[in-house]
């Protein structure tokens, strides 16, 4: 047995997963293939009928429903937010992933009628990036406080600051605190340490073997 | 407990004493009470002792780990990652590290592979142990959470001699762990191995053939197959059910695939078969620690890729190159492609997958938990309906939810 395992093994898309992913074709999908893991982009008004064939070829067991807020996502381009479907099919040991763009005020159909379970996944993506599923049964808040004001995995949540006035006069002011946080300008400390937030590489995948020996070589950042 | 009527639900019974109006209650459990297993408020209505409709009201330990992971690098988010579910901590960090070396191809020596398994199956007994223990306790029977806790302390033993603490780990790391296993740790969980079969059979003897356990488990809370699939229920209650999902074995992830273990099912689905599969579930465990400890060899625990892992300390004092990658890592962390992963694990409670979205910045962009706790706590309401409401505590019980797990 070699010392160095390796990467986690990714499963390979099979059989029905190519197949499911012909037929979103078919509903105006834009396939997309990262590490193996196949995510399959249908059009919002498409959404319930792609569940709906992912469900009737197979995909049986509804995993996860979860929101993506693009607001900060460099070079993004296209609706603000997405709904991802993950979707796994015990029989054929496969999953995949449906995506649906949507932008703010928009709602997507809910498939609580294909999947109970997805009742409280939706209410937590509700309840987290304010995203709307028309025809959810009990569409309320689920994790957070009732009185909480807004949706706080949006990215631009005010992460919490309170304006704080200290006994020697000094004033904290949230807005520049935060400035200081994300790196756009100095903040509090005159530092601008938040810059590694954001910052995008040009990092490509090199190929293994040239990779075993990173640590003889210089880092290229 | 608070009961008022529950709306409009009048229901004209005609009897031959003559004819009156009864009404449904509804009635709050929680969020303060042992039997919810921690702060889970159920609102329960119910037509005399049966249970008409359940609806779970979660939020009350929400931390917002999620939010607070997008601020945080790769590595130090494995502080939050643990703390999510605090009875089995080691299968949330290591869903997020594999997650993490998926994203980063990050190349793990097969050393920190086993380790990782044995204190990942350790900790998948000691949490079978609280359930067992908390699961009969609920029942009445409060001896065997004694022994349970005994046997659990032993394991946090071990945790303690590699980790230094007894809960909230934090020992792996993207790309390995944080440092080897210490001298005599091998001999001690043999000899844990050796002593626990015999604990076992004692628990066995204790509640196994109880009538009283018999009588509030066997038939209660029938959920079959489909309607679990359909409620998203995995883990060992989904197998209870009949349906042999593990993903240690479906998509192995730390060579579990090296490893010979059986995935226990069984065809009833009722509260009895929930508690026997996670009972017989400890066994496998055991058999897995004991073939990972065959397997360990020596040799490194971290990834020795220089953009992922820390270089030695000795190194900092002769090369100017260990400084800078040291000093990169620390205030910077590596920066993964741009690109979404999700590695589906296997944690005592059911599917435990991290959804990380990446910008190719040193911090995730996003982080979405695929918690199994939250997903099985939909179960109640088909476990439930019809049912008495004494019924309803076993039923939580047998599903095992821990409420760091289900509110994140």
């Amino acid at each position: 047995m070699s010392e160095v395992a390796g990467a986690p093994a990714a499963v390979p898309a099979g059989p029905l997963a190519t197949t499911v992913q012909e037929a979103l074709v078919g509903l105006g999908g834009r396939p997309g293939v990262f590490k193996e893991m196949i995510t399959v982009t249908v059009p919002r008004a498409s959404g319930h009928d792609a569940a709906r064939a992912a469900k009737e070829a197979g995909f049986d067991l509804l995993s996860d429903v979860l929101g993506i807020d693009w607001l900060n996502f460099p070079r993004h381009s296209g609706p603000r937010f997405s709904v991802v479907y993950n979707l796994y099919a015990i029989a054929a040991n496969e999953r995949i992933f449906i995506r649906i763009d949507l932008d703010d005020g928009e709602s997507v159909a809910t498939i609580t009628d294909l999947w109970p379970g997805a009742n409280f996944l939706e209410r937590e993506v509700f309840d987290l990036f304010g995203v709307h599923f028309a025809g959810h049964p009990n569409l309320r808040k689920l994790i957070t406080p009732e009185d909480l004001e807004g949706h706080a995995l949006r990215k631009d949540f005010p992460l919490g600051e309170t304006p704080t006035l200290f006994n020697d006069g000094r004033f904290l002011d949230p807005a520049s605190f935060r400035a200081g946080m994300i790196g756009r300008s100095r903040g509090l400390t005159g530092w601008v340490g938040g810059a590694r937030k954001g910052v995008v590489s040009e990092q490509v995948e090199r190929p293994a073997a040239t990779r075993a020996d990173a640590a003889d070589r210089k880092h290229e950042s | 407990m608070t009961a008022k009527p529950a709306g409009s639900n009048a229901v004209a019974v005609a009897t031959e004493h003559g004819a009156f109006e009864t009404k449904h209650m509804r009635i709050n459990v929680g969020p303060q009470h042992p039997s919810t297993h921690g702060v889970l408020r159920l609102v329960v209505d119910l037509d005399g002792e049966r249970i008409v409709h359940i609806a779970p009201q979660i939020g009350y330990l929400h931390t917002g780990f999620e939010k607070t992971m997008e601020h945080r690098t790769y590595q130090q988010c494995i502080t939050y990652t643990n703390r999510m579910d605090y009875v089995h901590s080691f299968a949330h960090d290591l869903a997020y590290v594999e997650g993490v070396e998926r994203l980063m191809d990050s190349q793990v020596p097969i050393r920190a592979h086993r380790v990782r398994v044995i204190l990942n199956e350790l900790n998948r007994i000691a949490s079978h142990l609280v359930f067992l223990g908390t699961g009969i306790l609920d029942m009445g029977a409060l001896t065997l959470f004694f022994y349970t806790m005994r046997e659990r302390e032993q394991i946090l033993d071990l945790f303690e001699m590699v980790t230094g603490v007894r809960m909230n780990y934090g020992y792996f790391r993207v790309g390995g762990l944080y440092r080897d296993i210490p001298e005599g740790f091998e001999e001690r969980v043999r000899a844990f191995l050796a002593s626990f079969p015999a604990m076992m059979d004692q628990y066995a003897a204790l509640f196994m053939k109880n009538d009283i356990f018999l009588s509030r488990t066997k038939g209660v809370g029938i959920i079959d197959a489909e309607t679990a699939l359909a409620h998203g229920l995995t883990g060992p209650s989904l197998r209870a059910s009949g349906v042999p999902l593990d993903f240690r074995k479906a998509q192995p992830y730390a060579h579990y695939q090296d490893y010979a273990f059986d995935v226990i099912t069984s065809e009833t689905g009722d509260a009895y078969a929930r508690f026997e599969g996670r009972f017989r579930e400890m066994r496998e465990s055991l058999r897995i620690v004991e073939q990972a400890l065959d397997l360990l060899e020596p040799g490194p625990v971290q990834d020795p890729d220089r953009r992922i892992s820390l270089p030695p300390r000795q190194e900092l004092e002769t090369s100017m190159e260990a400084v800078i990658f040291h000093f990169k890592l620390v205030t910077e962390g590596f920066h993964p492609p741009s690109g979404a992963v999700y590695v589906p694990t296997e944690s005592a409670r059911g599917e435990l997958g991290y959804y990380l979205v990446s910008d190719g910045g040193s911090m995730p962009y996003r982080v979405k938990v695929r918690v199994p706790s939250l997903v099985n706590l939909q179960s109640l309401q088909p476990m439930c309906v019809g049912g008495l409401f004494a019924d309803m505590v076993v039923n939580i019980a047998s599903l095992d939810p821990v409420l760091g797990d289900v509110d994140k």
